[in-house]
């Protein structure tokens, strides 16, 4: 059983290279953190080491795109952020077929600290042009969505945590760009991506017992985003709430209420963050601190409905 | 009526109507972009990583007749040329306008090739303000690690940027050593089309690493 994004990713990318020989990936001299040094195992000759130099790699993802490779860009999230004008002035201006698949995004490098925590890179990528944004629940998501991933033409980034993957699935079937609807509520709505979709399910089993029902809402595809779907649910309830391992600015919840502000104004919590983090020895700690918990989620769901 | 111009006038009338928009920095690039559509077979590939010399770019179009007089002056017109090349342009194959990024985009298309076994070389024309920003050099260590032979890079030495001479808002030189303790073949030369079609041919016949023609302006 795989319950870290990270093997998950490493293992599913090479499965897909034994399929799809366009695939090649390319590396920031951190292979063995992202574990796409699995790859370069099974494929020496489609793995492109460029160094510590994300804009570097990020251009050349473009350039082999353009000579018809399906780029894999892979690097700590919060450093691959560096590259962000590259990605927009290259990458996405020119609507180029690389996929761009950091790990260690959110709290996962707990250890490591703010430097290295990334909470602003949904809000980064989704506001691109024909970039589409997907961040997958847990371990078992990870090969299903990247297999669509790798399909699909076009920039994508699909973001990724380090090794902590609760598992929400046992054999997802999942479809990108369409949420997948994991439990029906009357009275509040709960629209989670990444990590804080198991989160949301443990929150929807506590609001349970004390009598509030709770839907959930897998949003693994933040763009383009599923308004049909959110719109049908969010109708039934009185209370949305959003939770991400990510700012409350710009991500998930931005991009929810961007949508129910324009077509269905409603009462709405983003749970997220605000600030920088910090290191600690573990991660449920840092959880636990920026109120990404579900007692935490519970208590702010009561206030709103009493 | 502009067919009886030459390149350099007609870059100055038609950039007349827009305040002279980079007309020193594709002055500087007529002759090199000559030199390089020139040399260019069909399999090559050409990367215009210093954008901003489009307006040179538009005049060799049209001197080939693959832009009309109404195209030309069409630039930077809401629905005209774009004022930096974009991506789908004739031999465009990715767009620019912002510096730095043209070399790494290169080695990648170099990459690409050599993976599929075709030929074909990538020239990309940079400017020596251009040289300023680091991900040129990150991609200079990246061409000469991978022997990226196909890879052949011109420098627009014009010694200027925007705001002042280039020595003087950051030294470049001595740039040629610069280049070649980057694992890099250079080679100088004045910025005229036939000296740069000769030092074109003689890159191509060099193999092993990759090539930087310093192409200097001379007044």
């Amino acid at each position: 059983m795989i319950e870290s994004f990270r093997e998950a990713f490493g293992r599913a990318l090479v499965e897909l290279g034994e399929e799809n020989p366009n695939i090649v990936v390319l590396d920031a001299d951190v292979k063995s953190s992202t574990k796409t040094a699995y790859f370069e195992r099974a494929f020496p000759e489609r793995f492109i080491q460029v160094g510590i130099s994300e804009q570097d790699m990020v251009s050349m993802a473009g350039g082999l795109a353009i000579g018809g490779k399906i780029p894999v860009v892979s690097a700590f999230a919060a450093f691959l952020m560096r590259a962000w004008e590259q990605i927009r002035n290259t990458i996405a201006r020119d609507n180029l077929n690389v996929k761009l698949i950091p790990t260690h995004s959110g709290f996962s490098d707990h250890m490591d600290g703010s430097s290295h925590q990334c909470l602003e890179d949904i809000a980064l990528m989704r506001v691109l042009p024909n970039m589409t944004v997907v961040v997958p629940a847990d371990a078992p998501s990870v090969p299903v969505l990247l297999k669509q991933v790798i399909e699909l033409e076009g920039p994508v980034y699909m973001r990724l945590g380090r090794d902590h993957a609760p598992r929400v699935y046992d054999s997802p079937k999942l479809k990108l760009g369409k949420a997948s609807v994991l439990r029906k509520g009357s009275d509040v709505l709960l629209v989670a991506a990444g990590v804080m979709v198991s989160v949301a399910l443990e929150t929807a089993r506590k609001l349970e017992e004390r009598g509030i029902s709770a839907g959930v809402v897998d949003m693994h595809t933040i763009k383009p985003l599923d308004e049909e779907t959110l719109l049908r649910l969010a109708a039934k309830v009185d209370l949305v709430v959003t939770l991400e391992e990510h700012s409350i600015h710009g991500g998930l919840g931005g991009a929810v209420a961007e949508v129910l502000s324009e077509k269905m104004p409603k009462r709405l919590i983003r749970i997220g963050t605000t600030e920088f983090g910090r290191s600690s020895r573990d991660y449920f700690s840092l959880l636990e601190r920026y109120g990404l918990t579900a007692e935490s989620v519970v208590k702010k769901v009561e206030v709103m409905l009493t | 009526m502009s067919e009886a111009l030459d390149p350099r006038t007609k870059l100055q009338s038609m950039l007349q109507p827009v305040n002279n928009f980079h007309l020193e920095s594709s002055e500087t690039c007529l002759e090199i972009l000559s030199a390089v559509l020139e040399e260019k077979g069909e399999k090559d590939v050409v990367i215009l990583s210093k954008g901003h010399s489009a307006p040179a770019f538009y005049v060799m179009l049209h001197e080939m007749g693959l832009l009309s007089d109404e195209e030309l002056y069409s630039f930077a017109d809401i629905d005209g040329l774009p004022s930096h090349v974009i991506r789908g342009l004739p031999f465009i194959e990715v767009s620019s306008g912002s510096l730095g990024q043209g070399l790494s985009v290169a080695n990648g298309i170099a990459m690409a090739k050599r993976m599929d076994g075709e030929e074909g070389y990538v020239y990309v024309i940079l400017g020596d303000g251009e040289l300023d920003e680091g991900q040129v050099w990150e991609a200079a260590m990246t061409a000469s690690h991978h022997r990226l032979d196909r890879v052949i890079a011109i420098v627009d030495r014009n010694y200027f940027q925007l705001t002042g001479g280039t020595e003087e808002i950051l030294s470049k030189e001595p740039l040629a050593d610069k280049w070649r303790a980057f694992g890099w073949e250079v080679m100088g030369v004045p910025n005229r089309k036939e000296e740069l079609k000769k030092a074109l041919e003689t890159a191509k016949k060099l193999g092993g690493r990759p090539k930087v023609i310093i192409a200097r302006w001379e007044v």
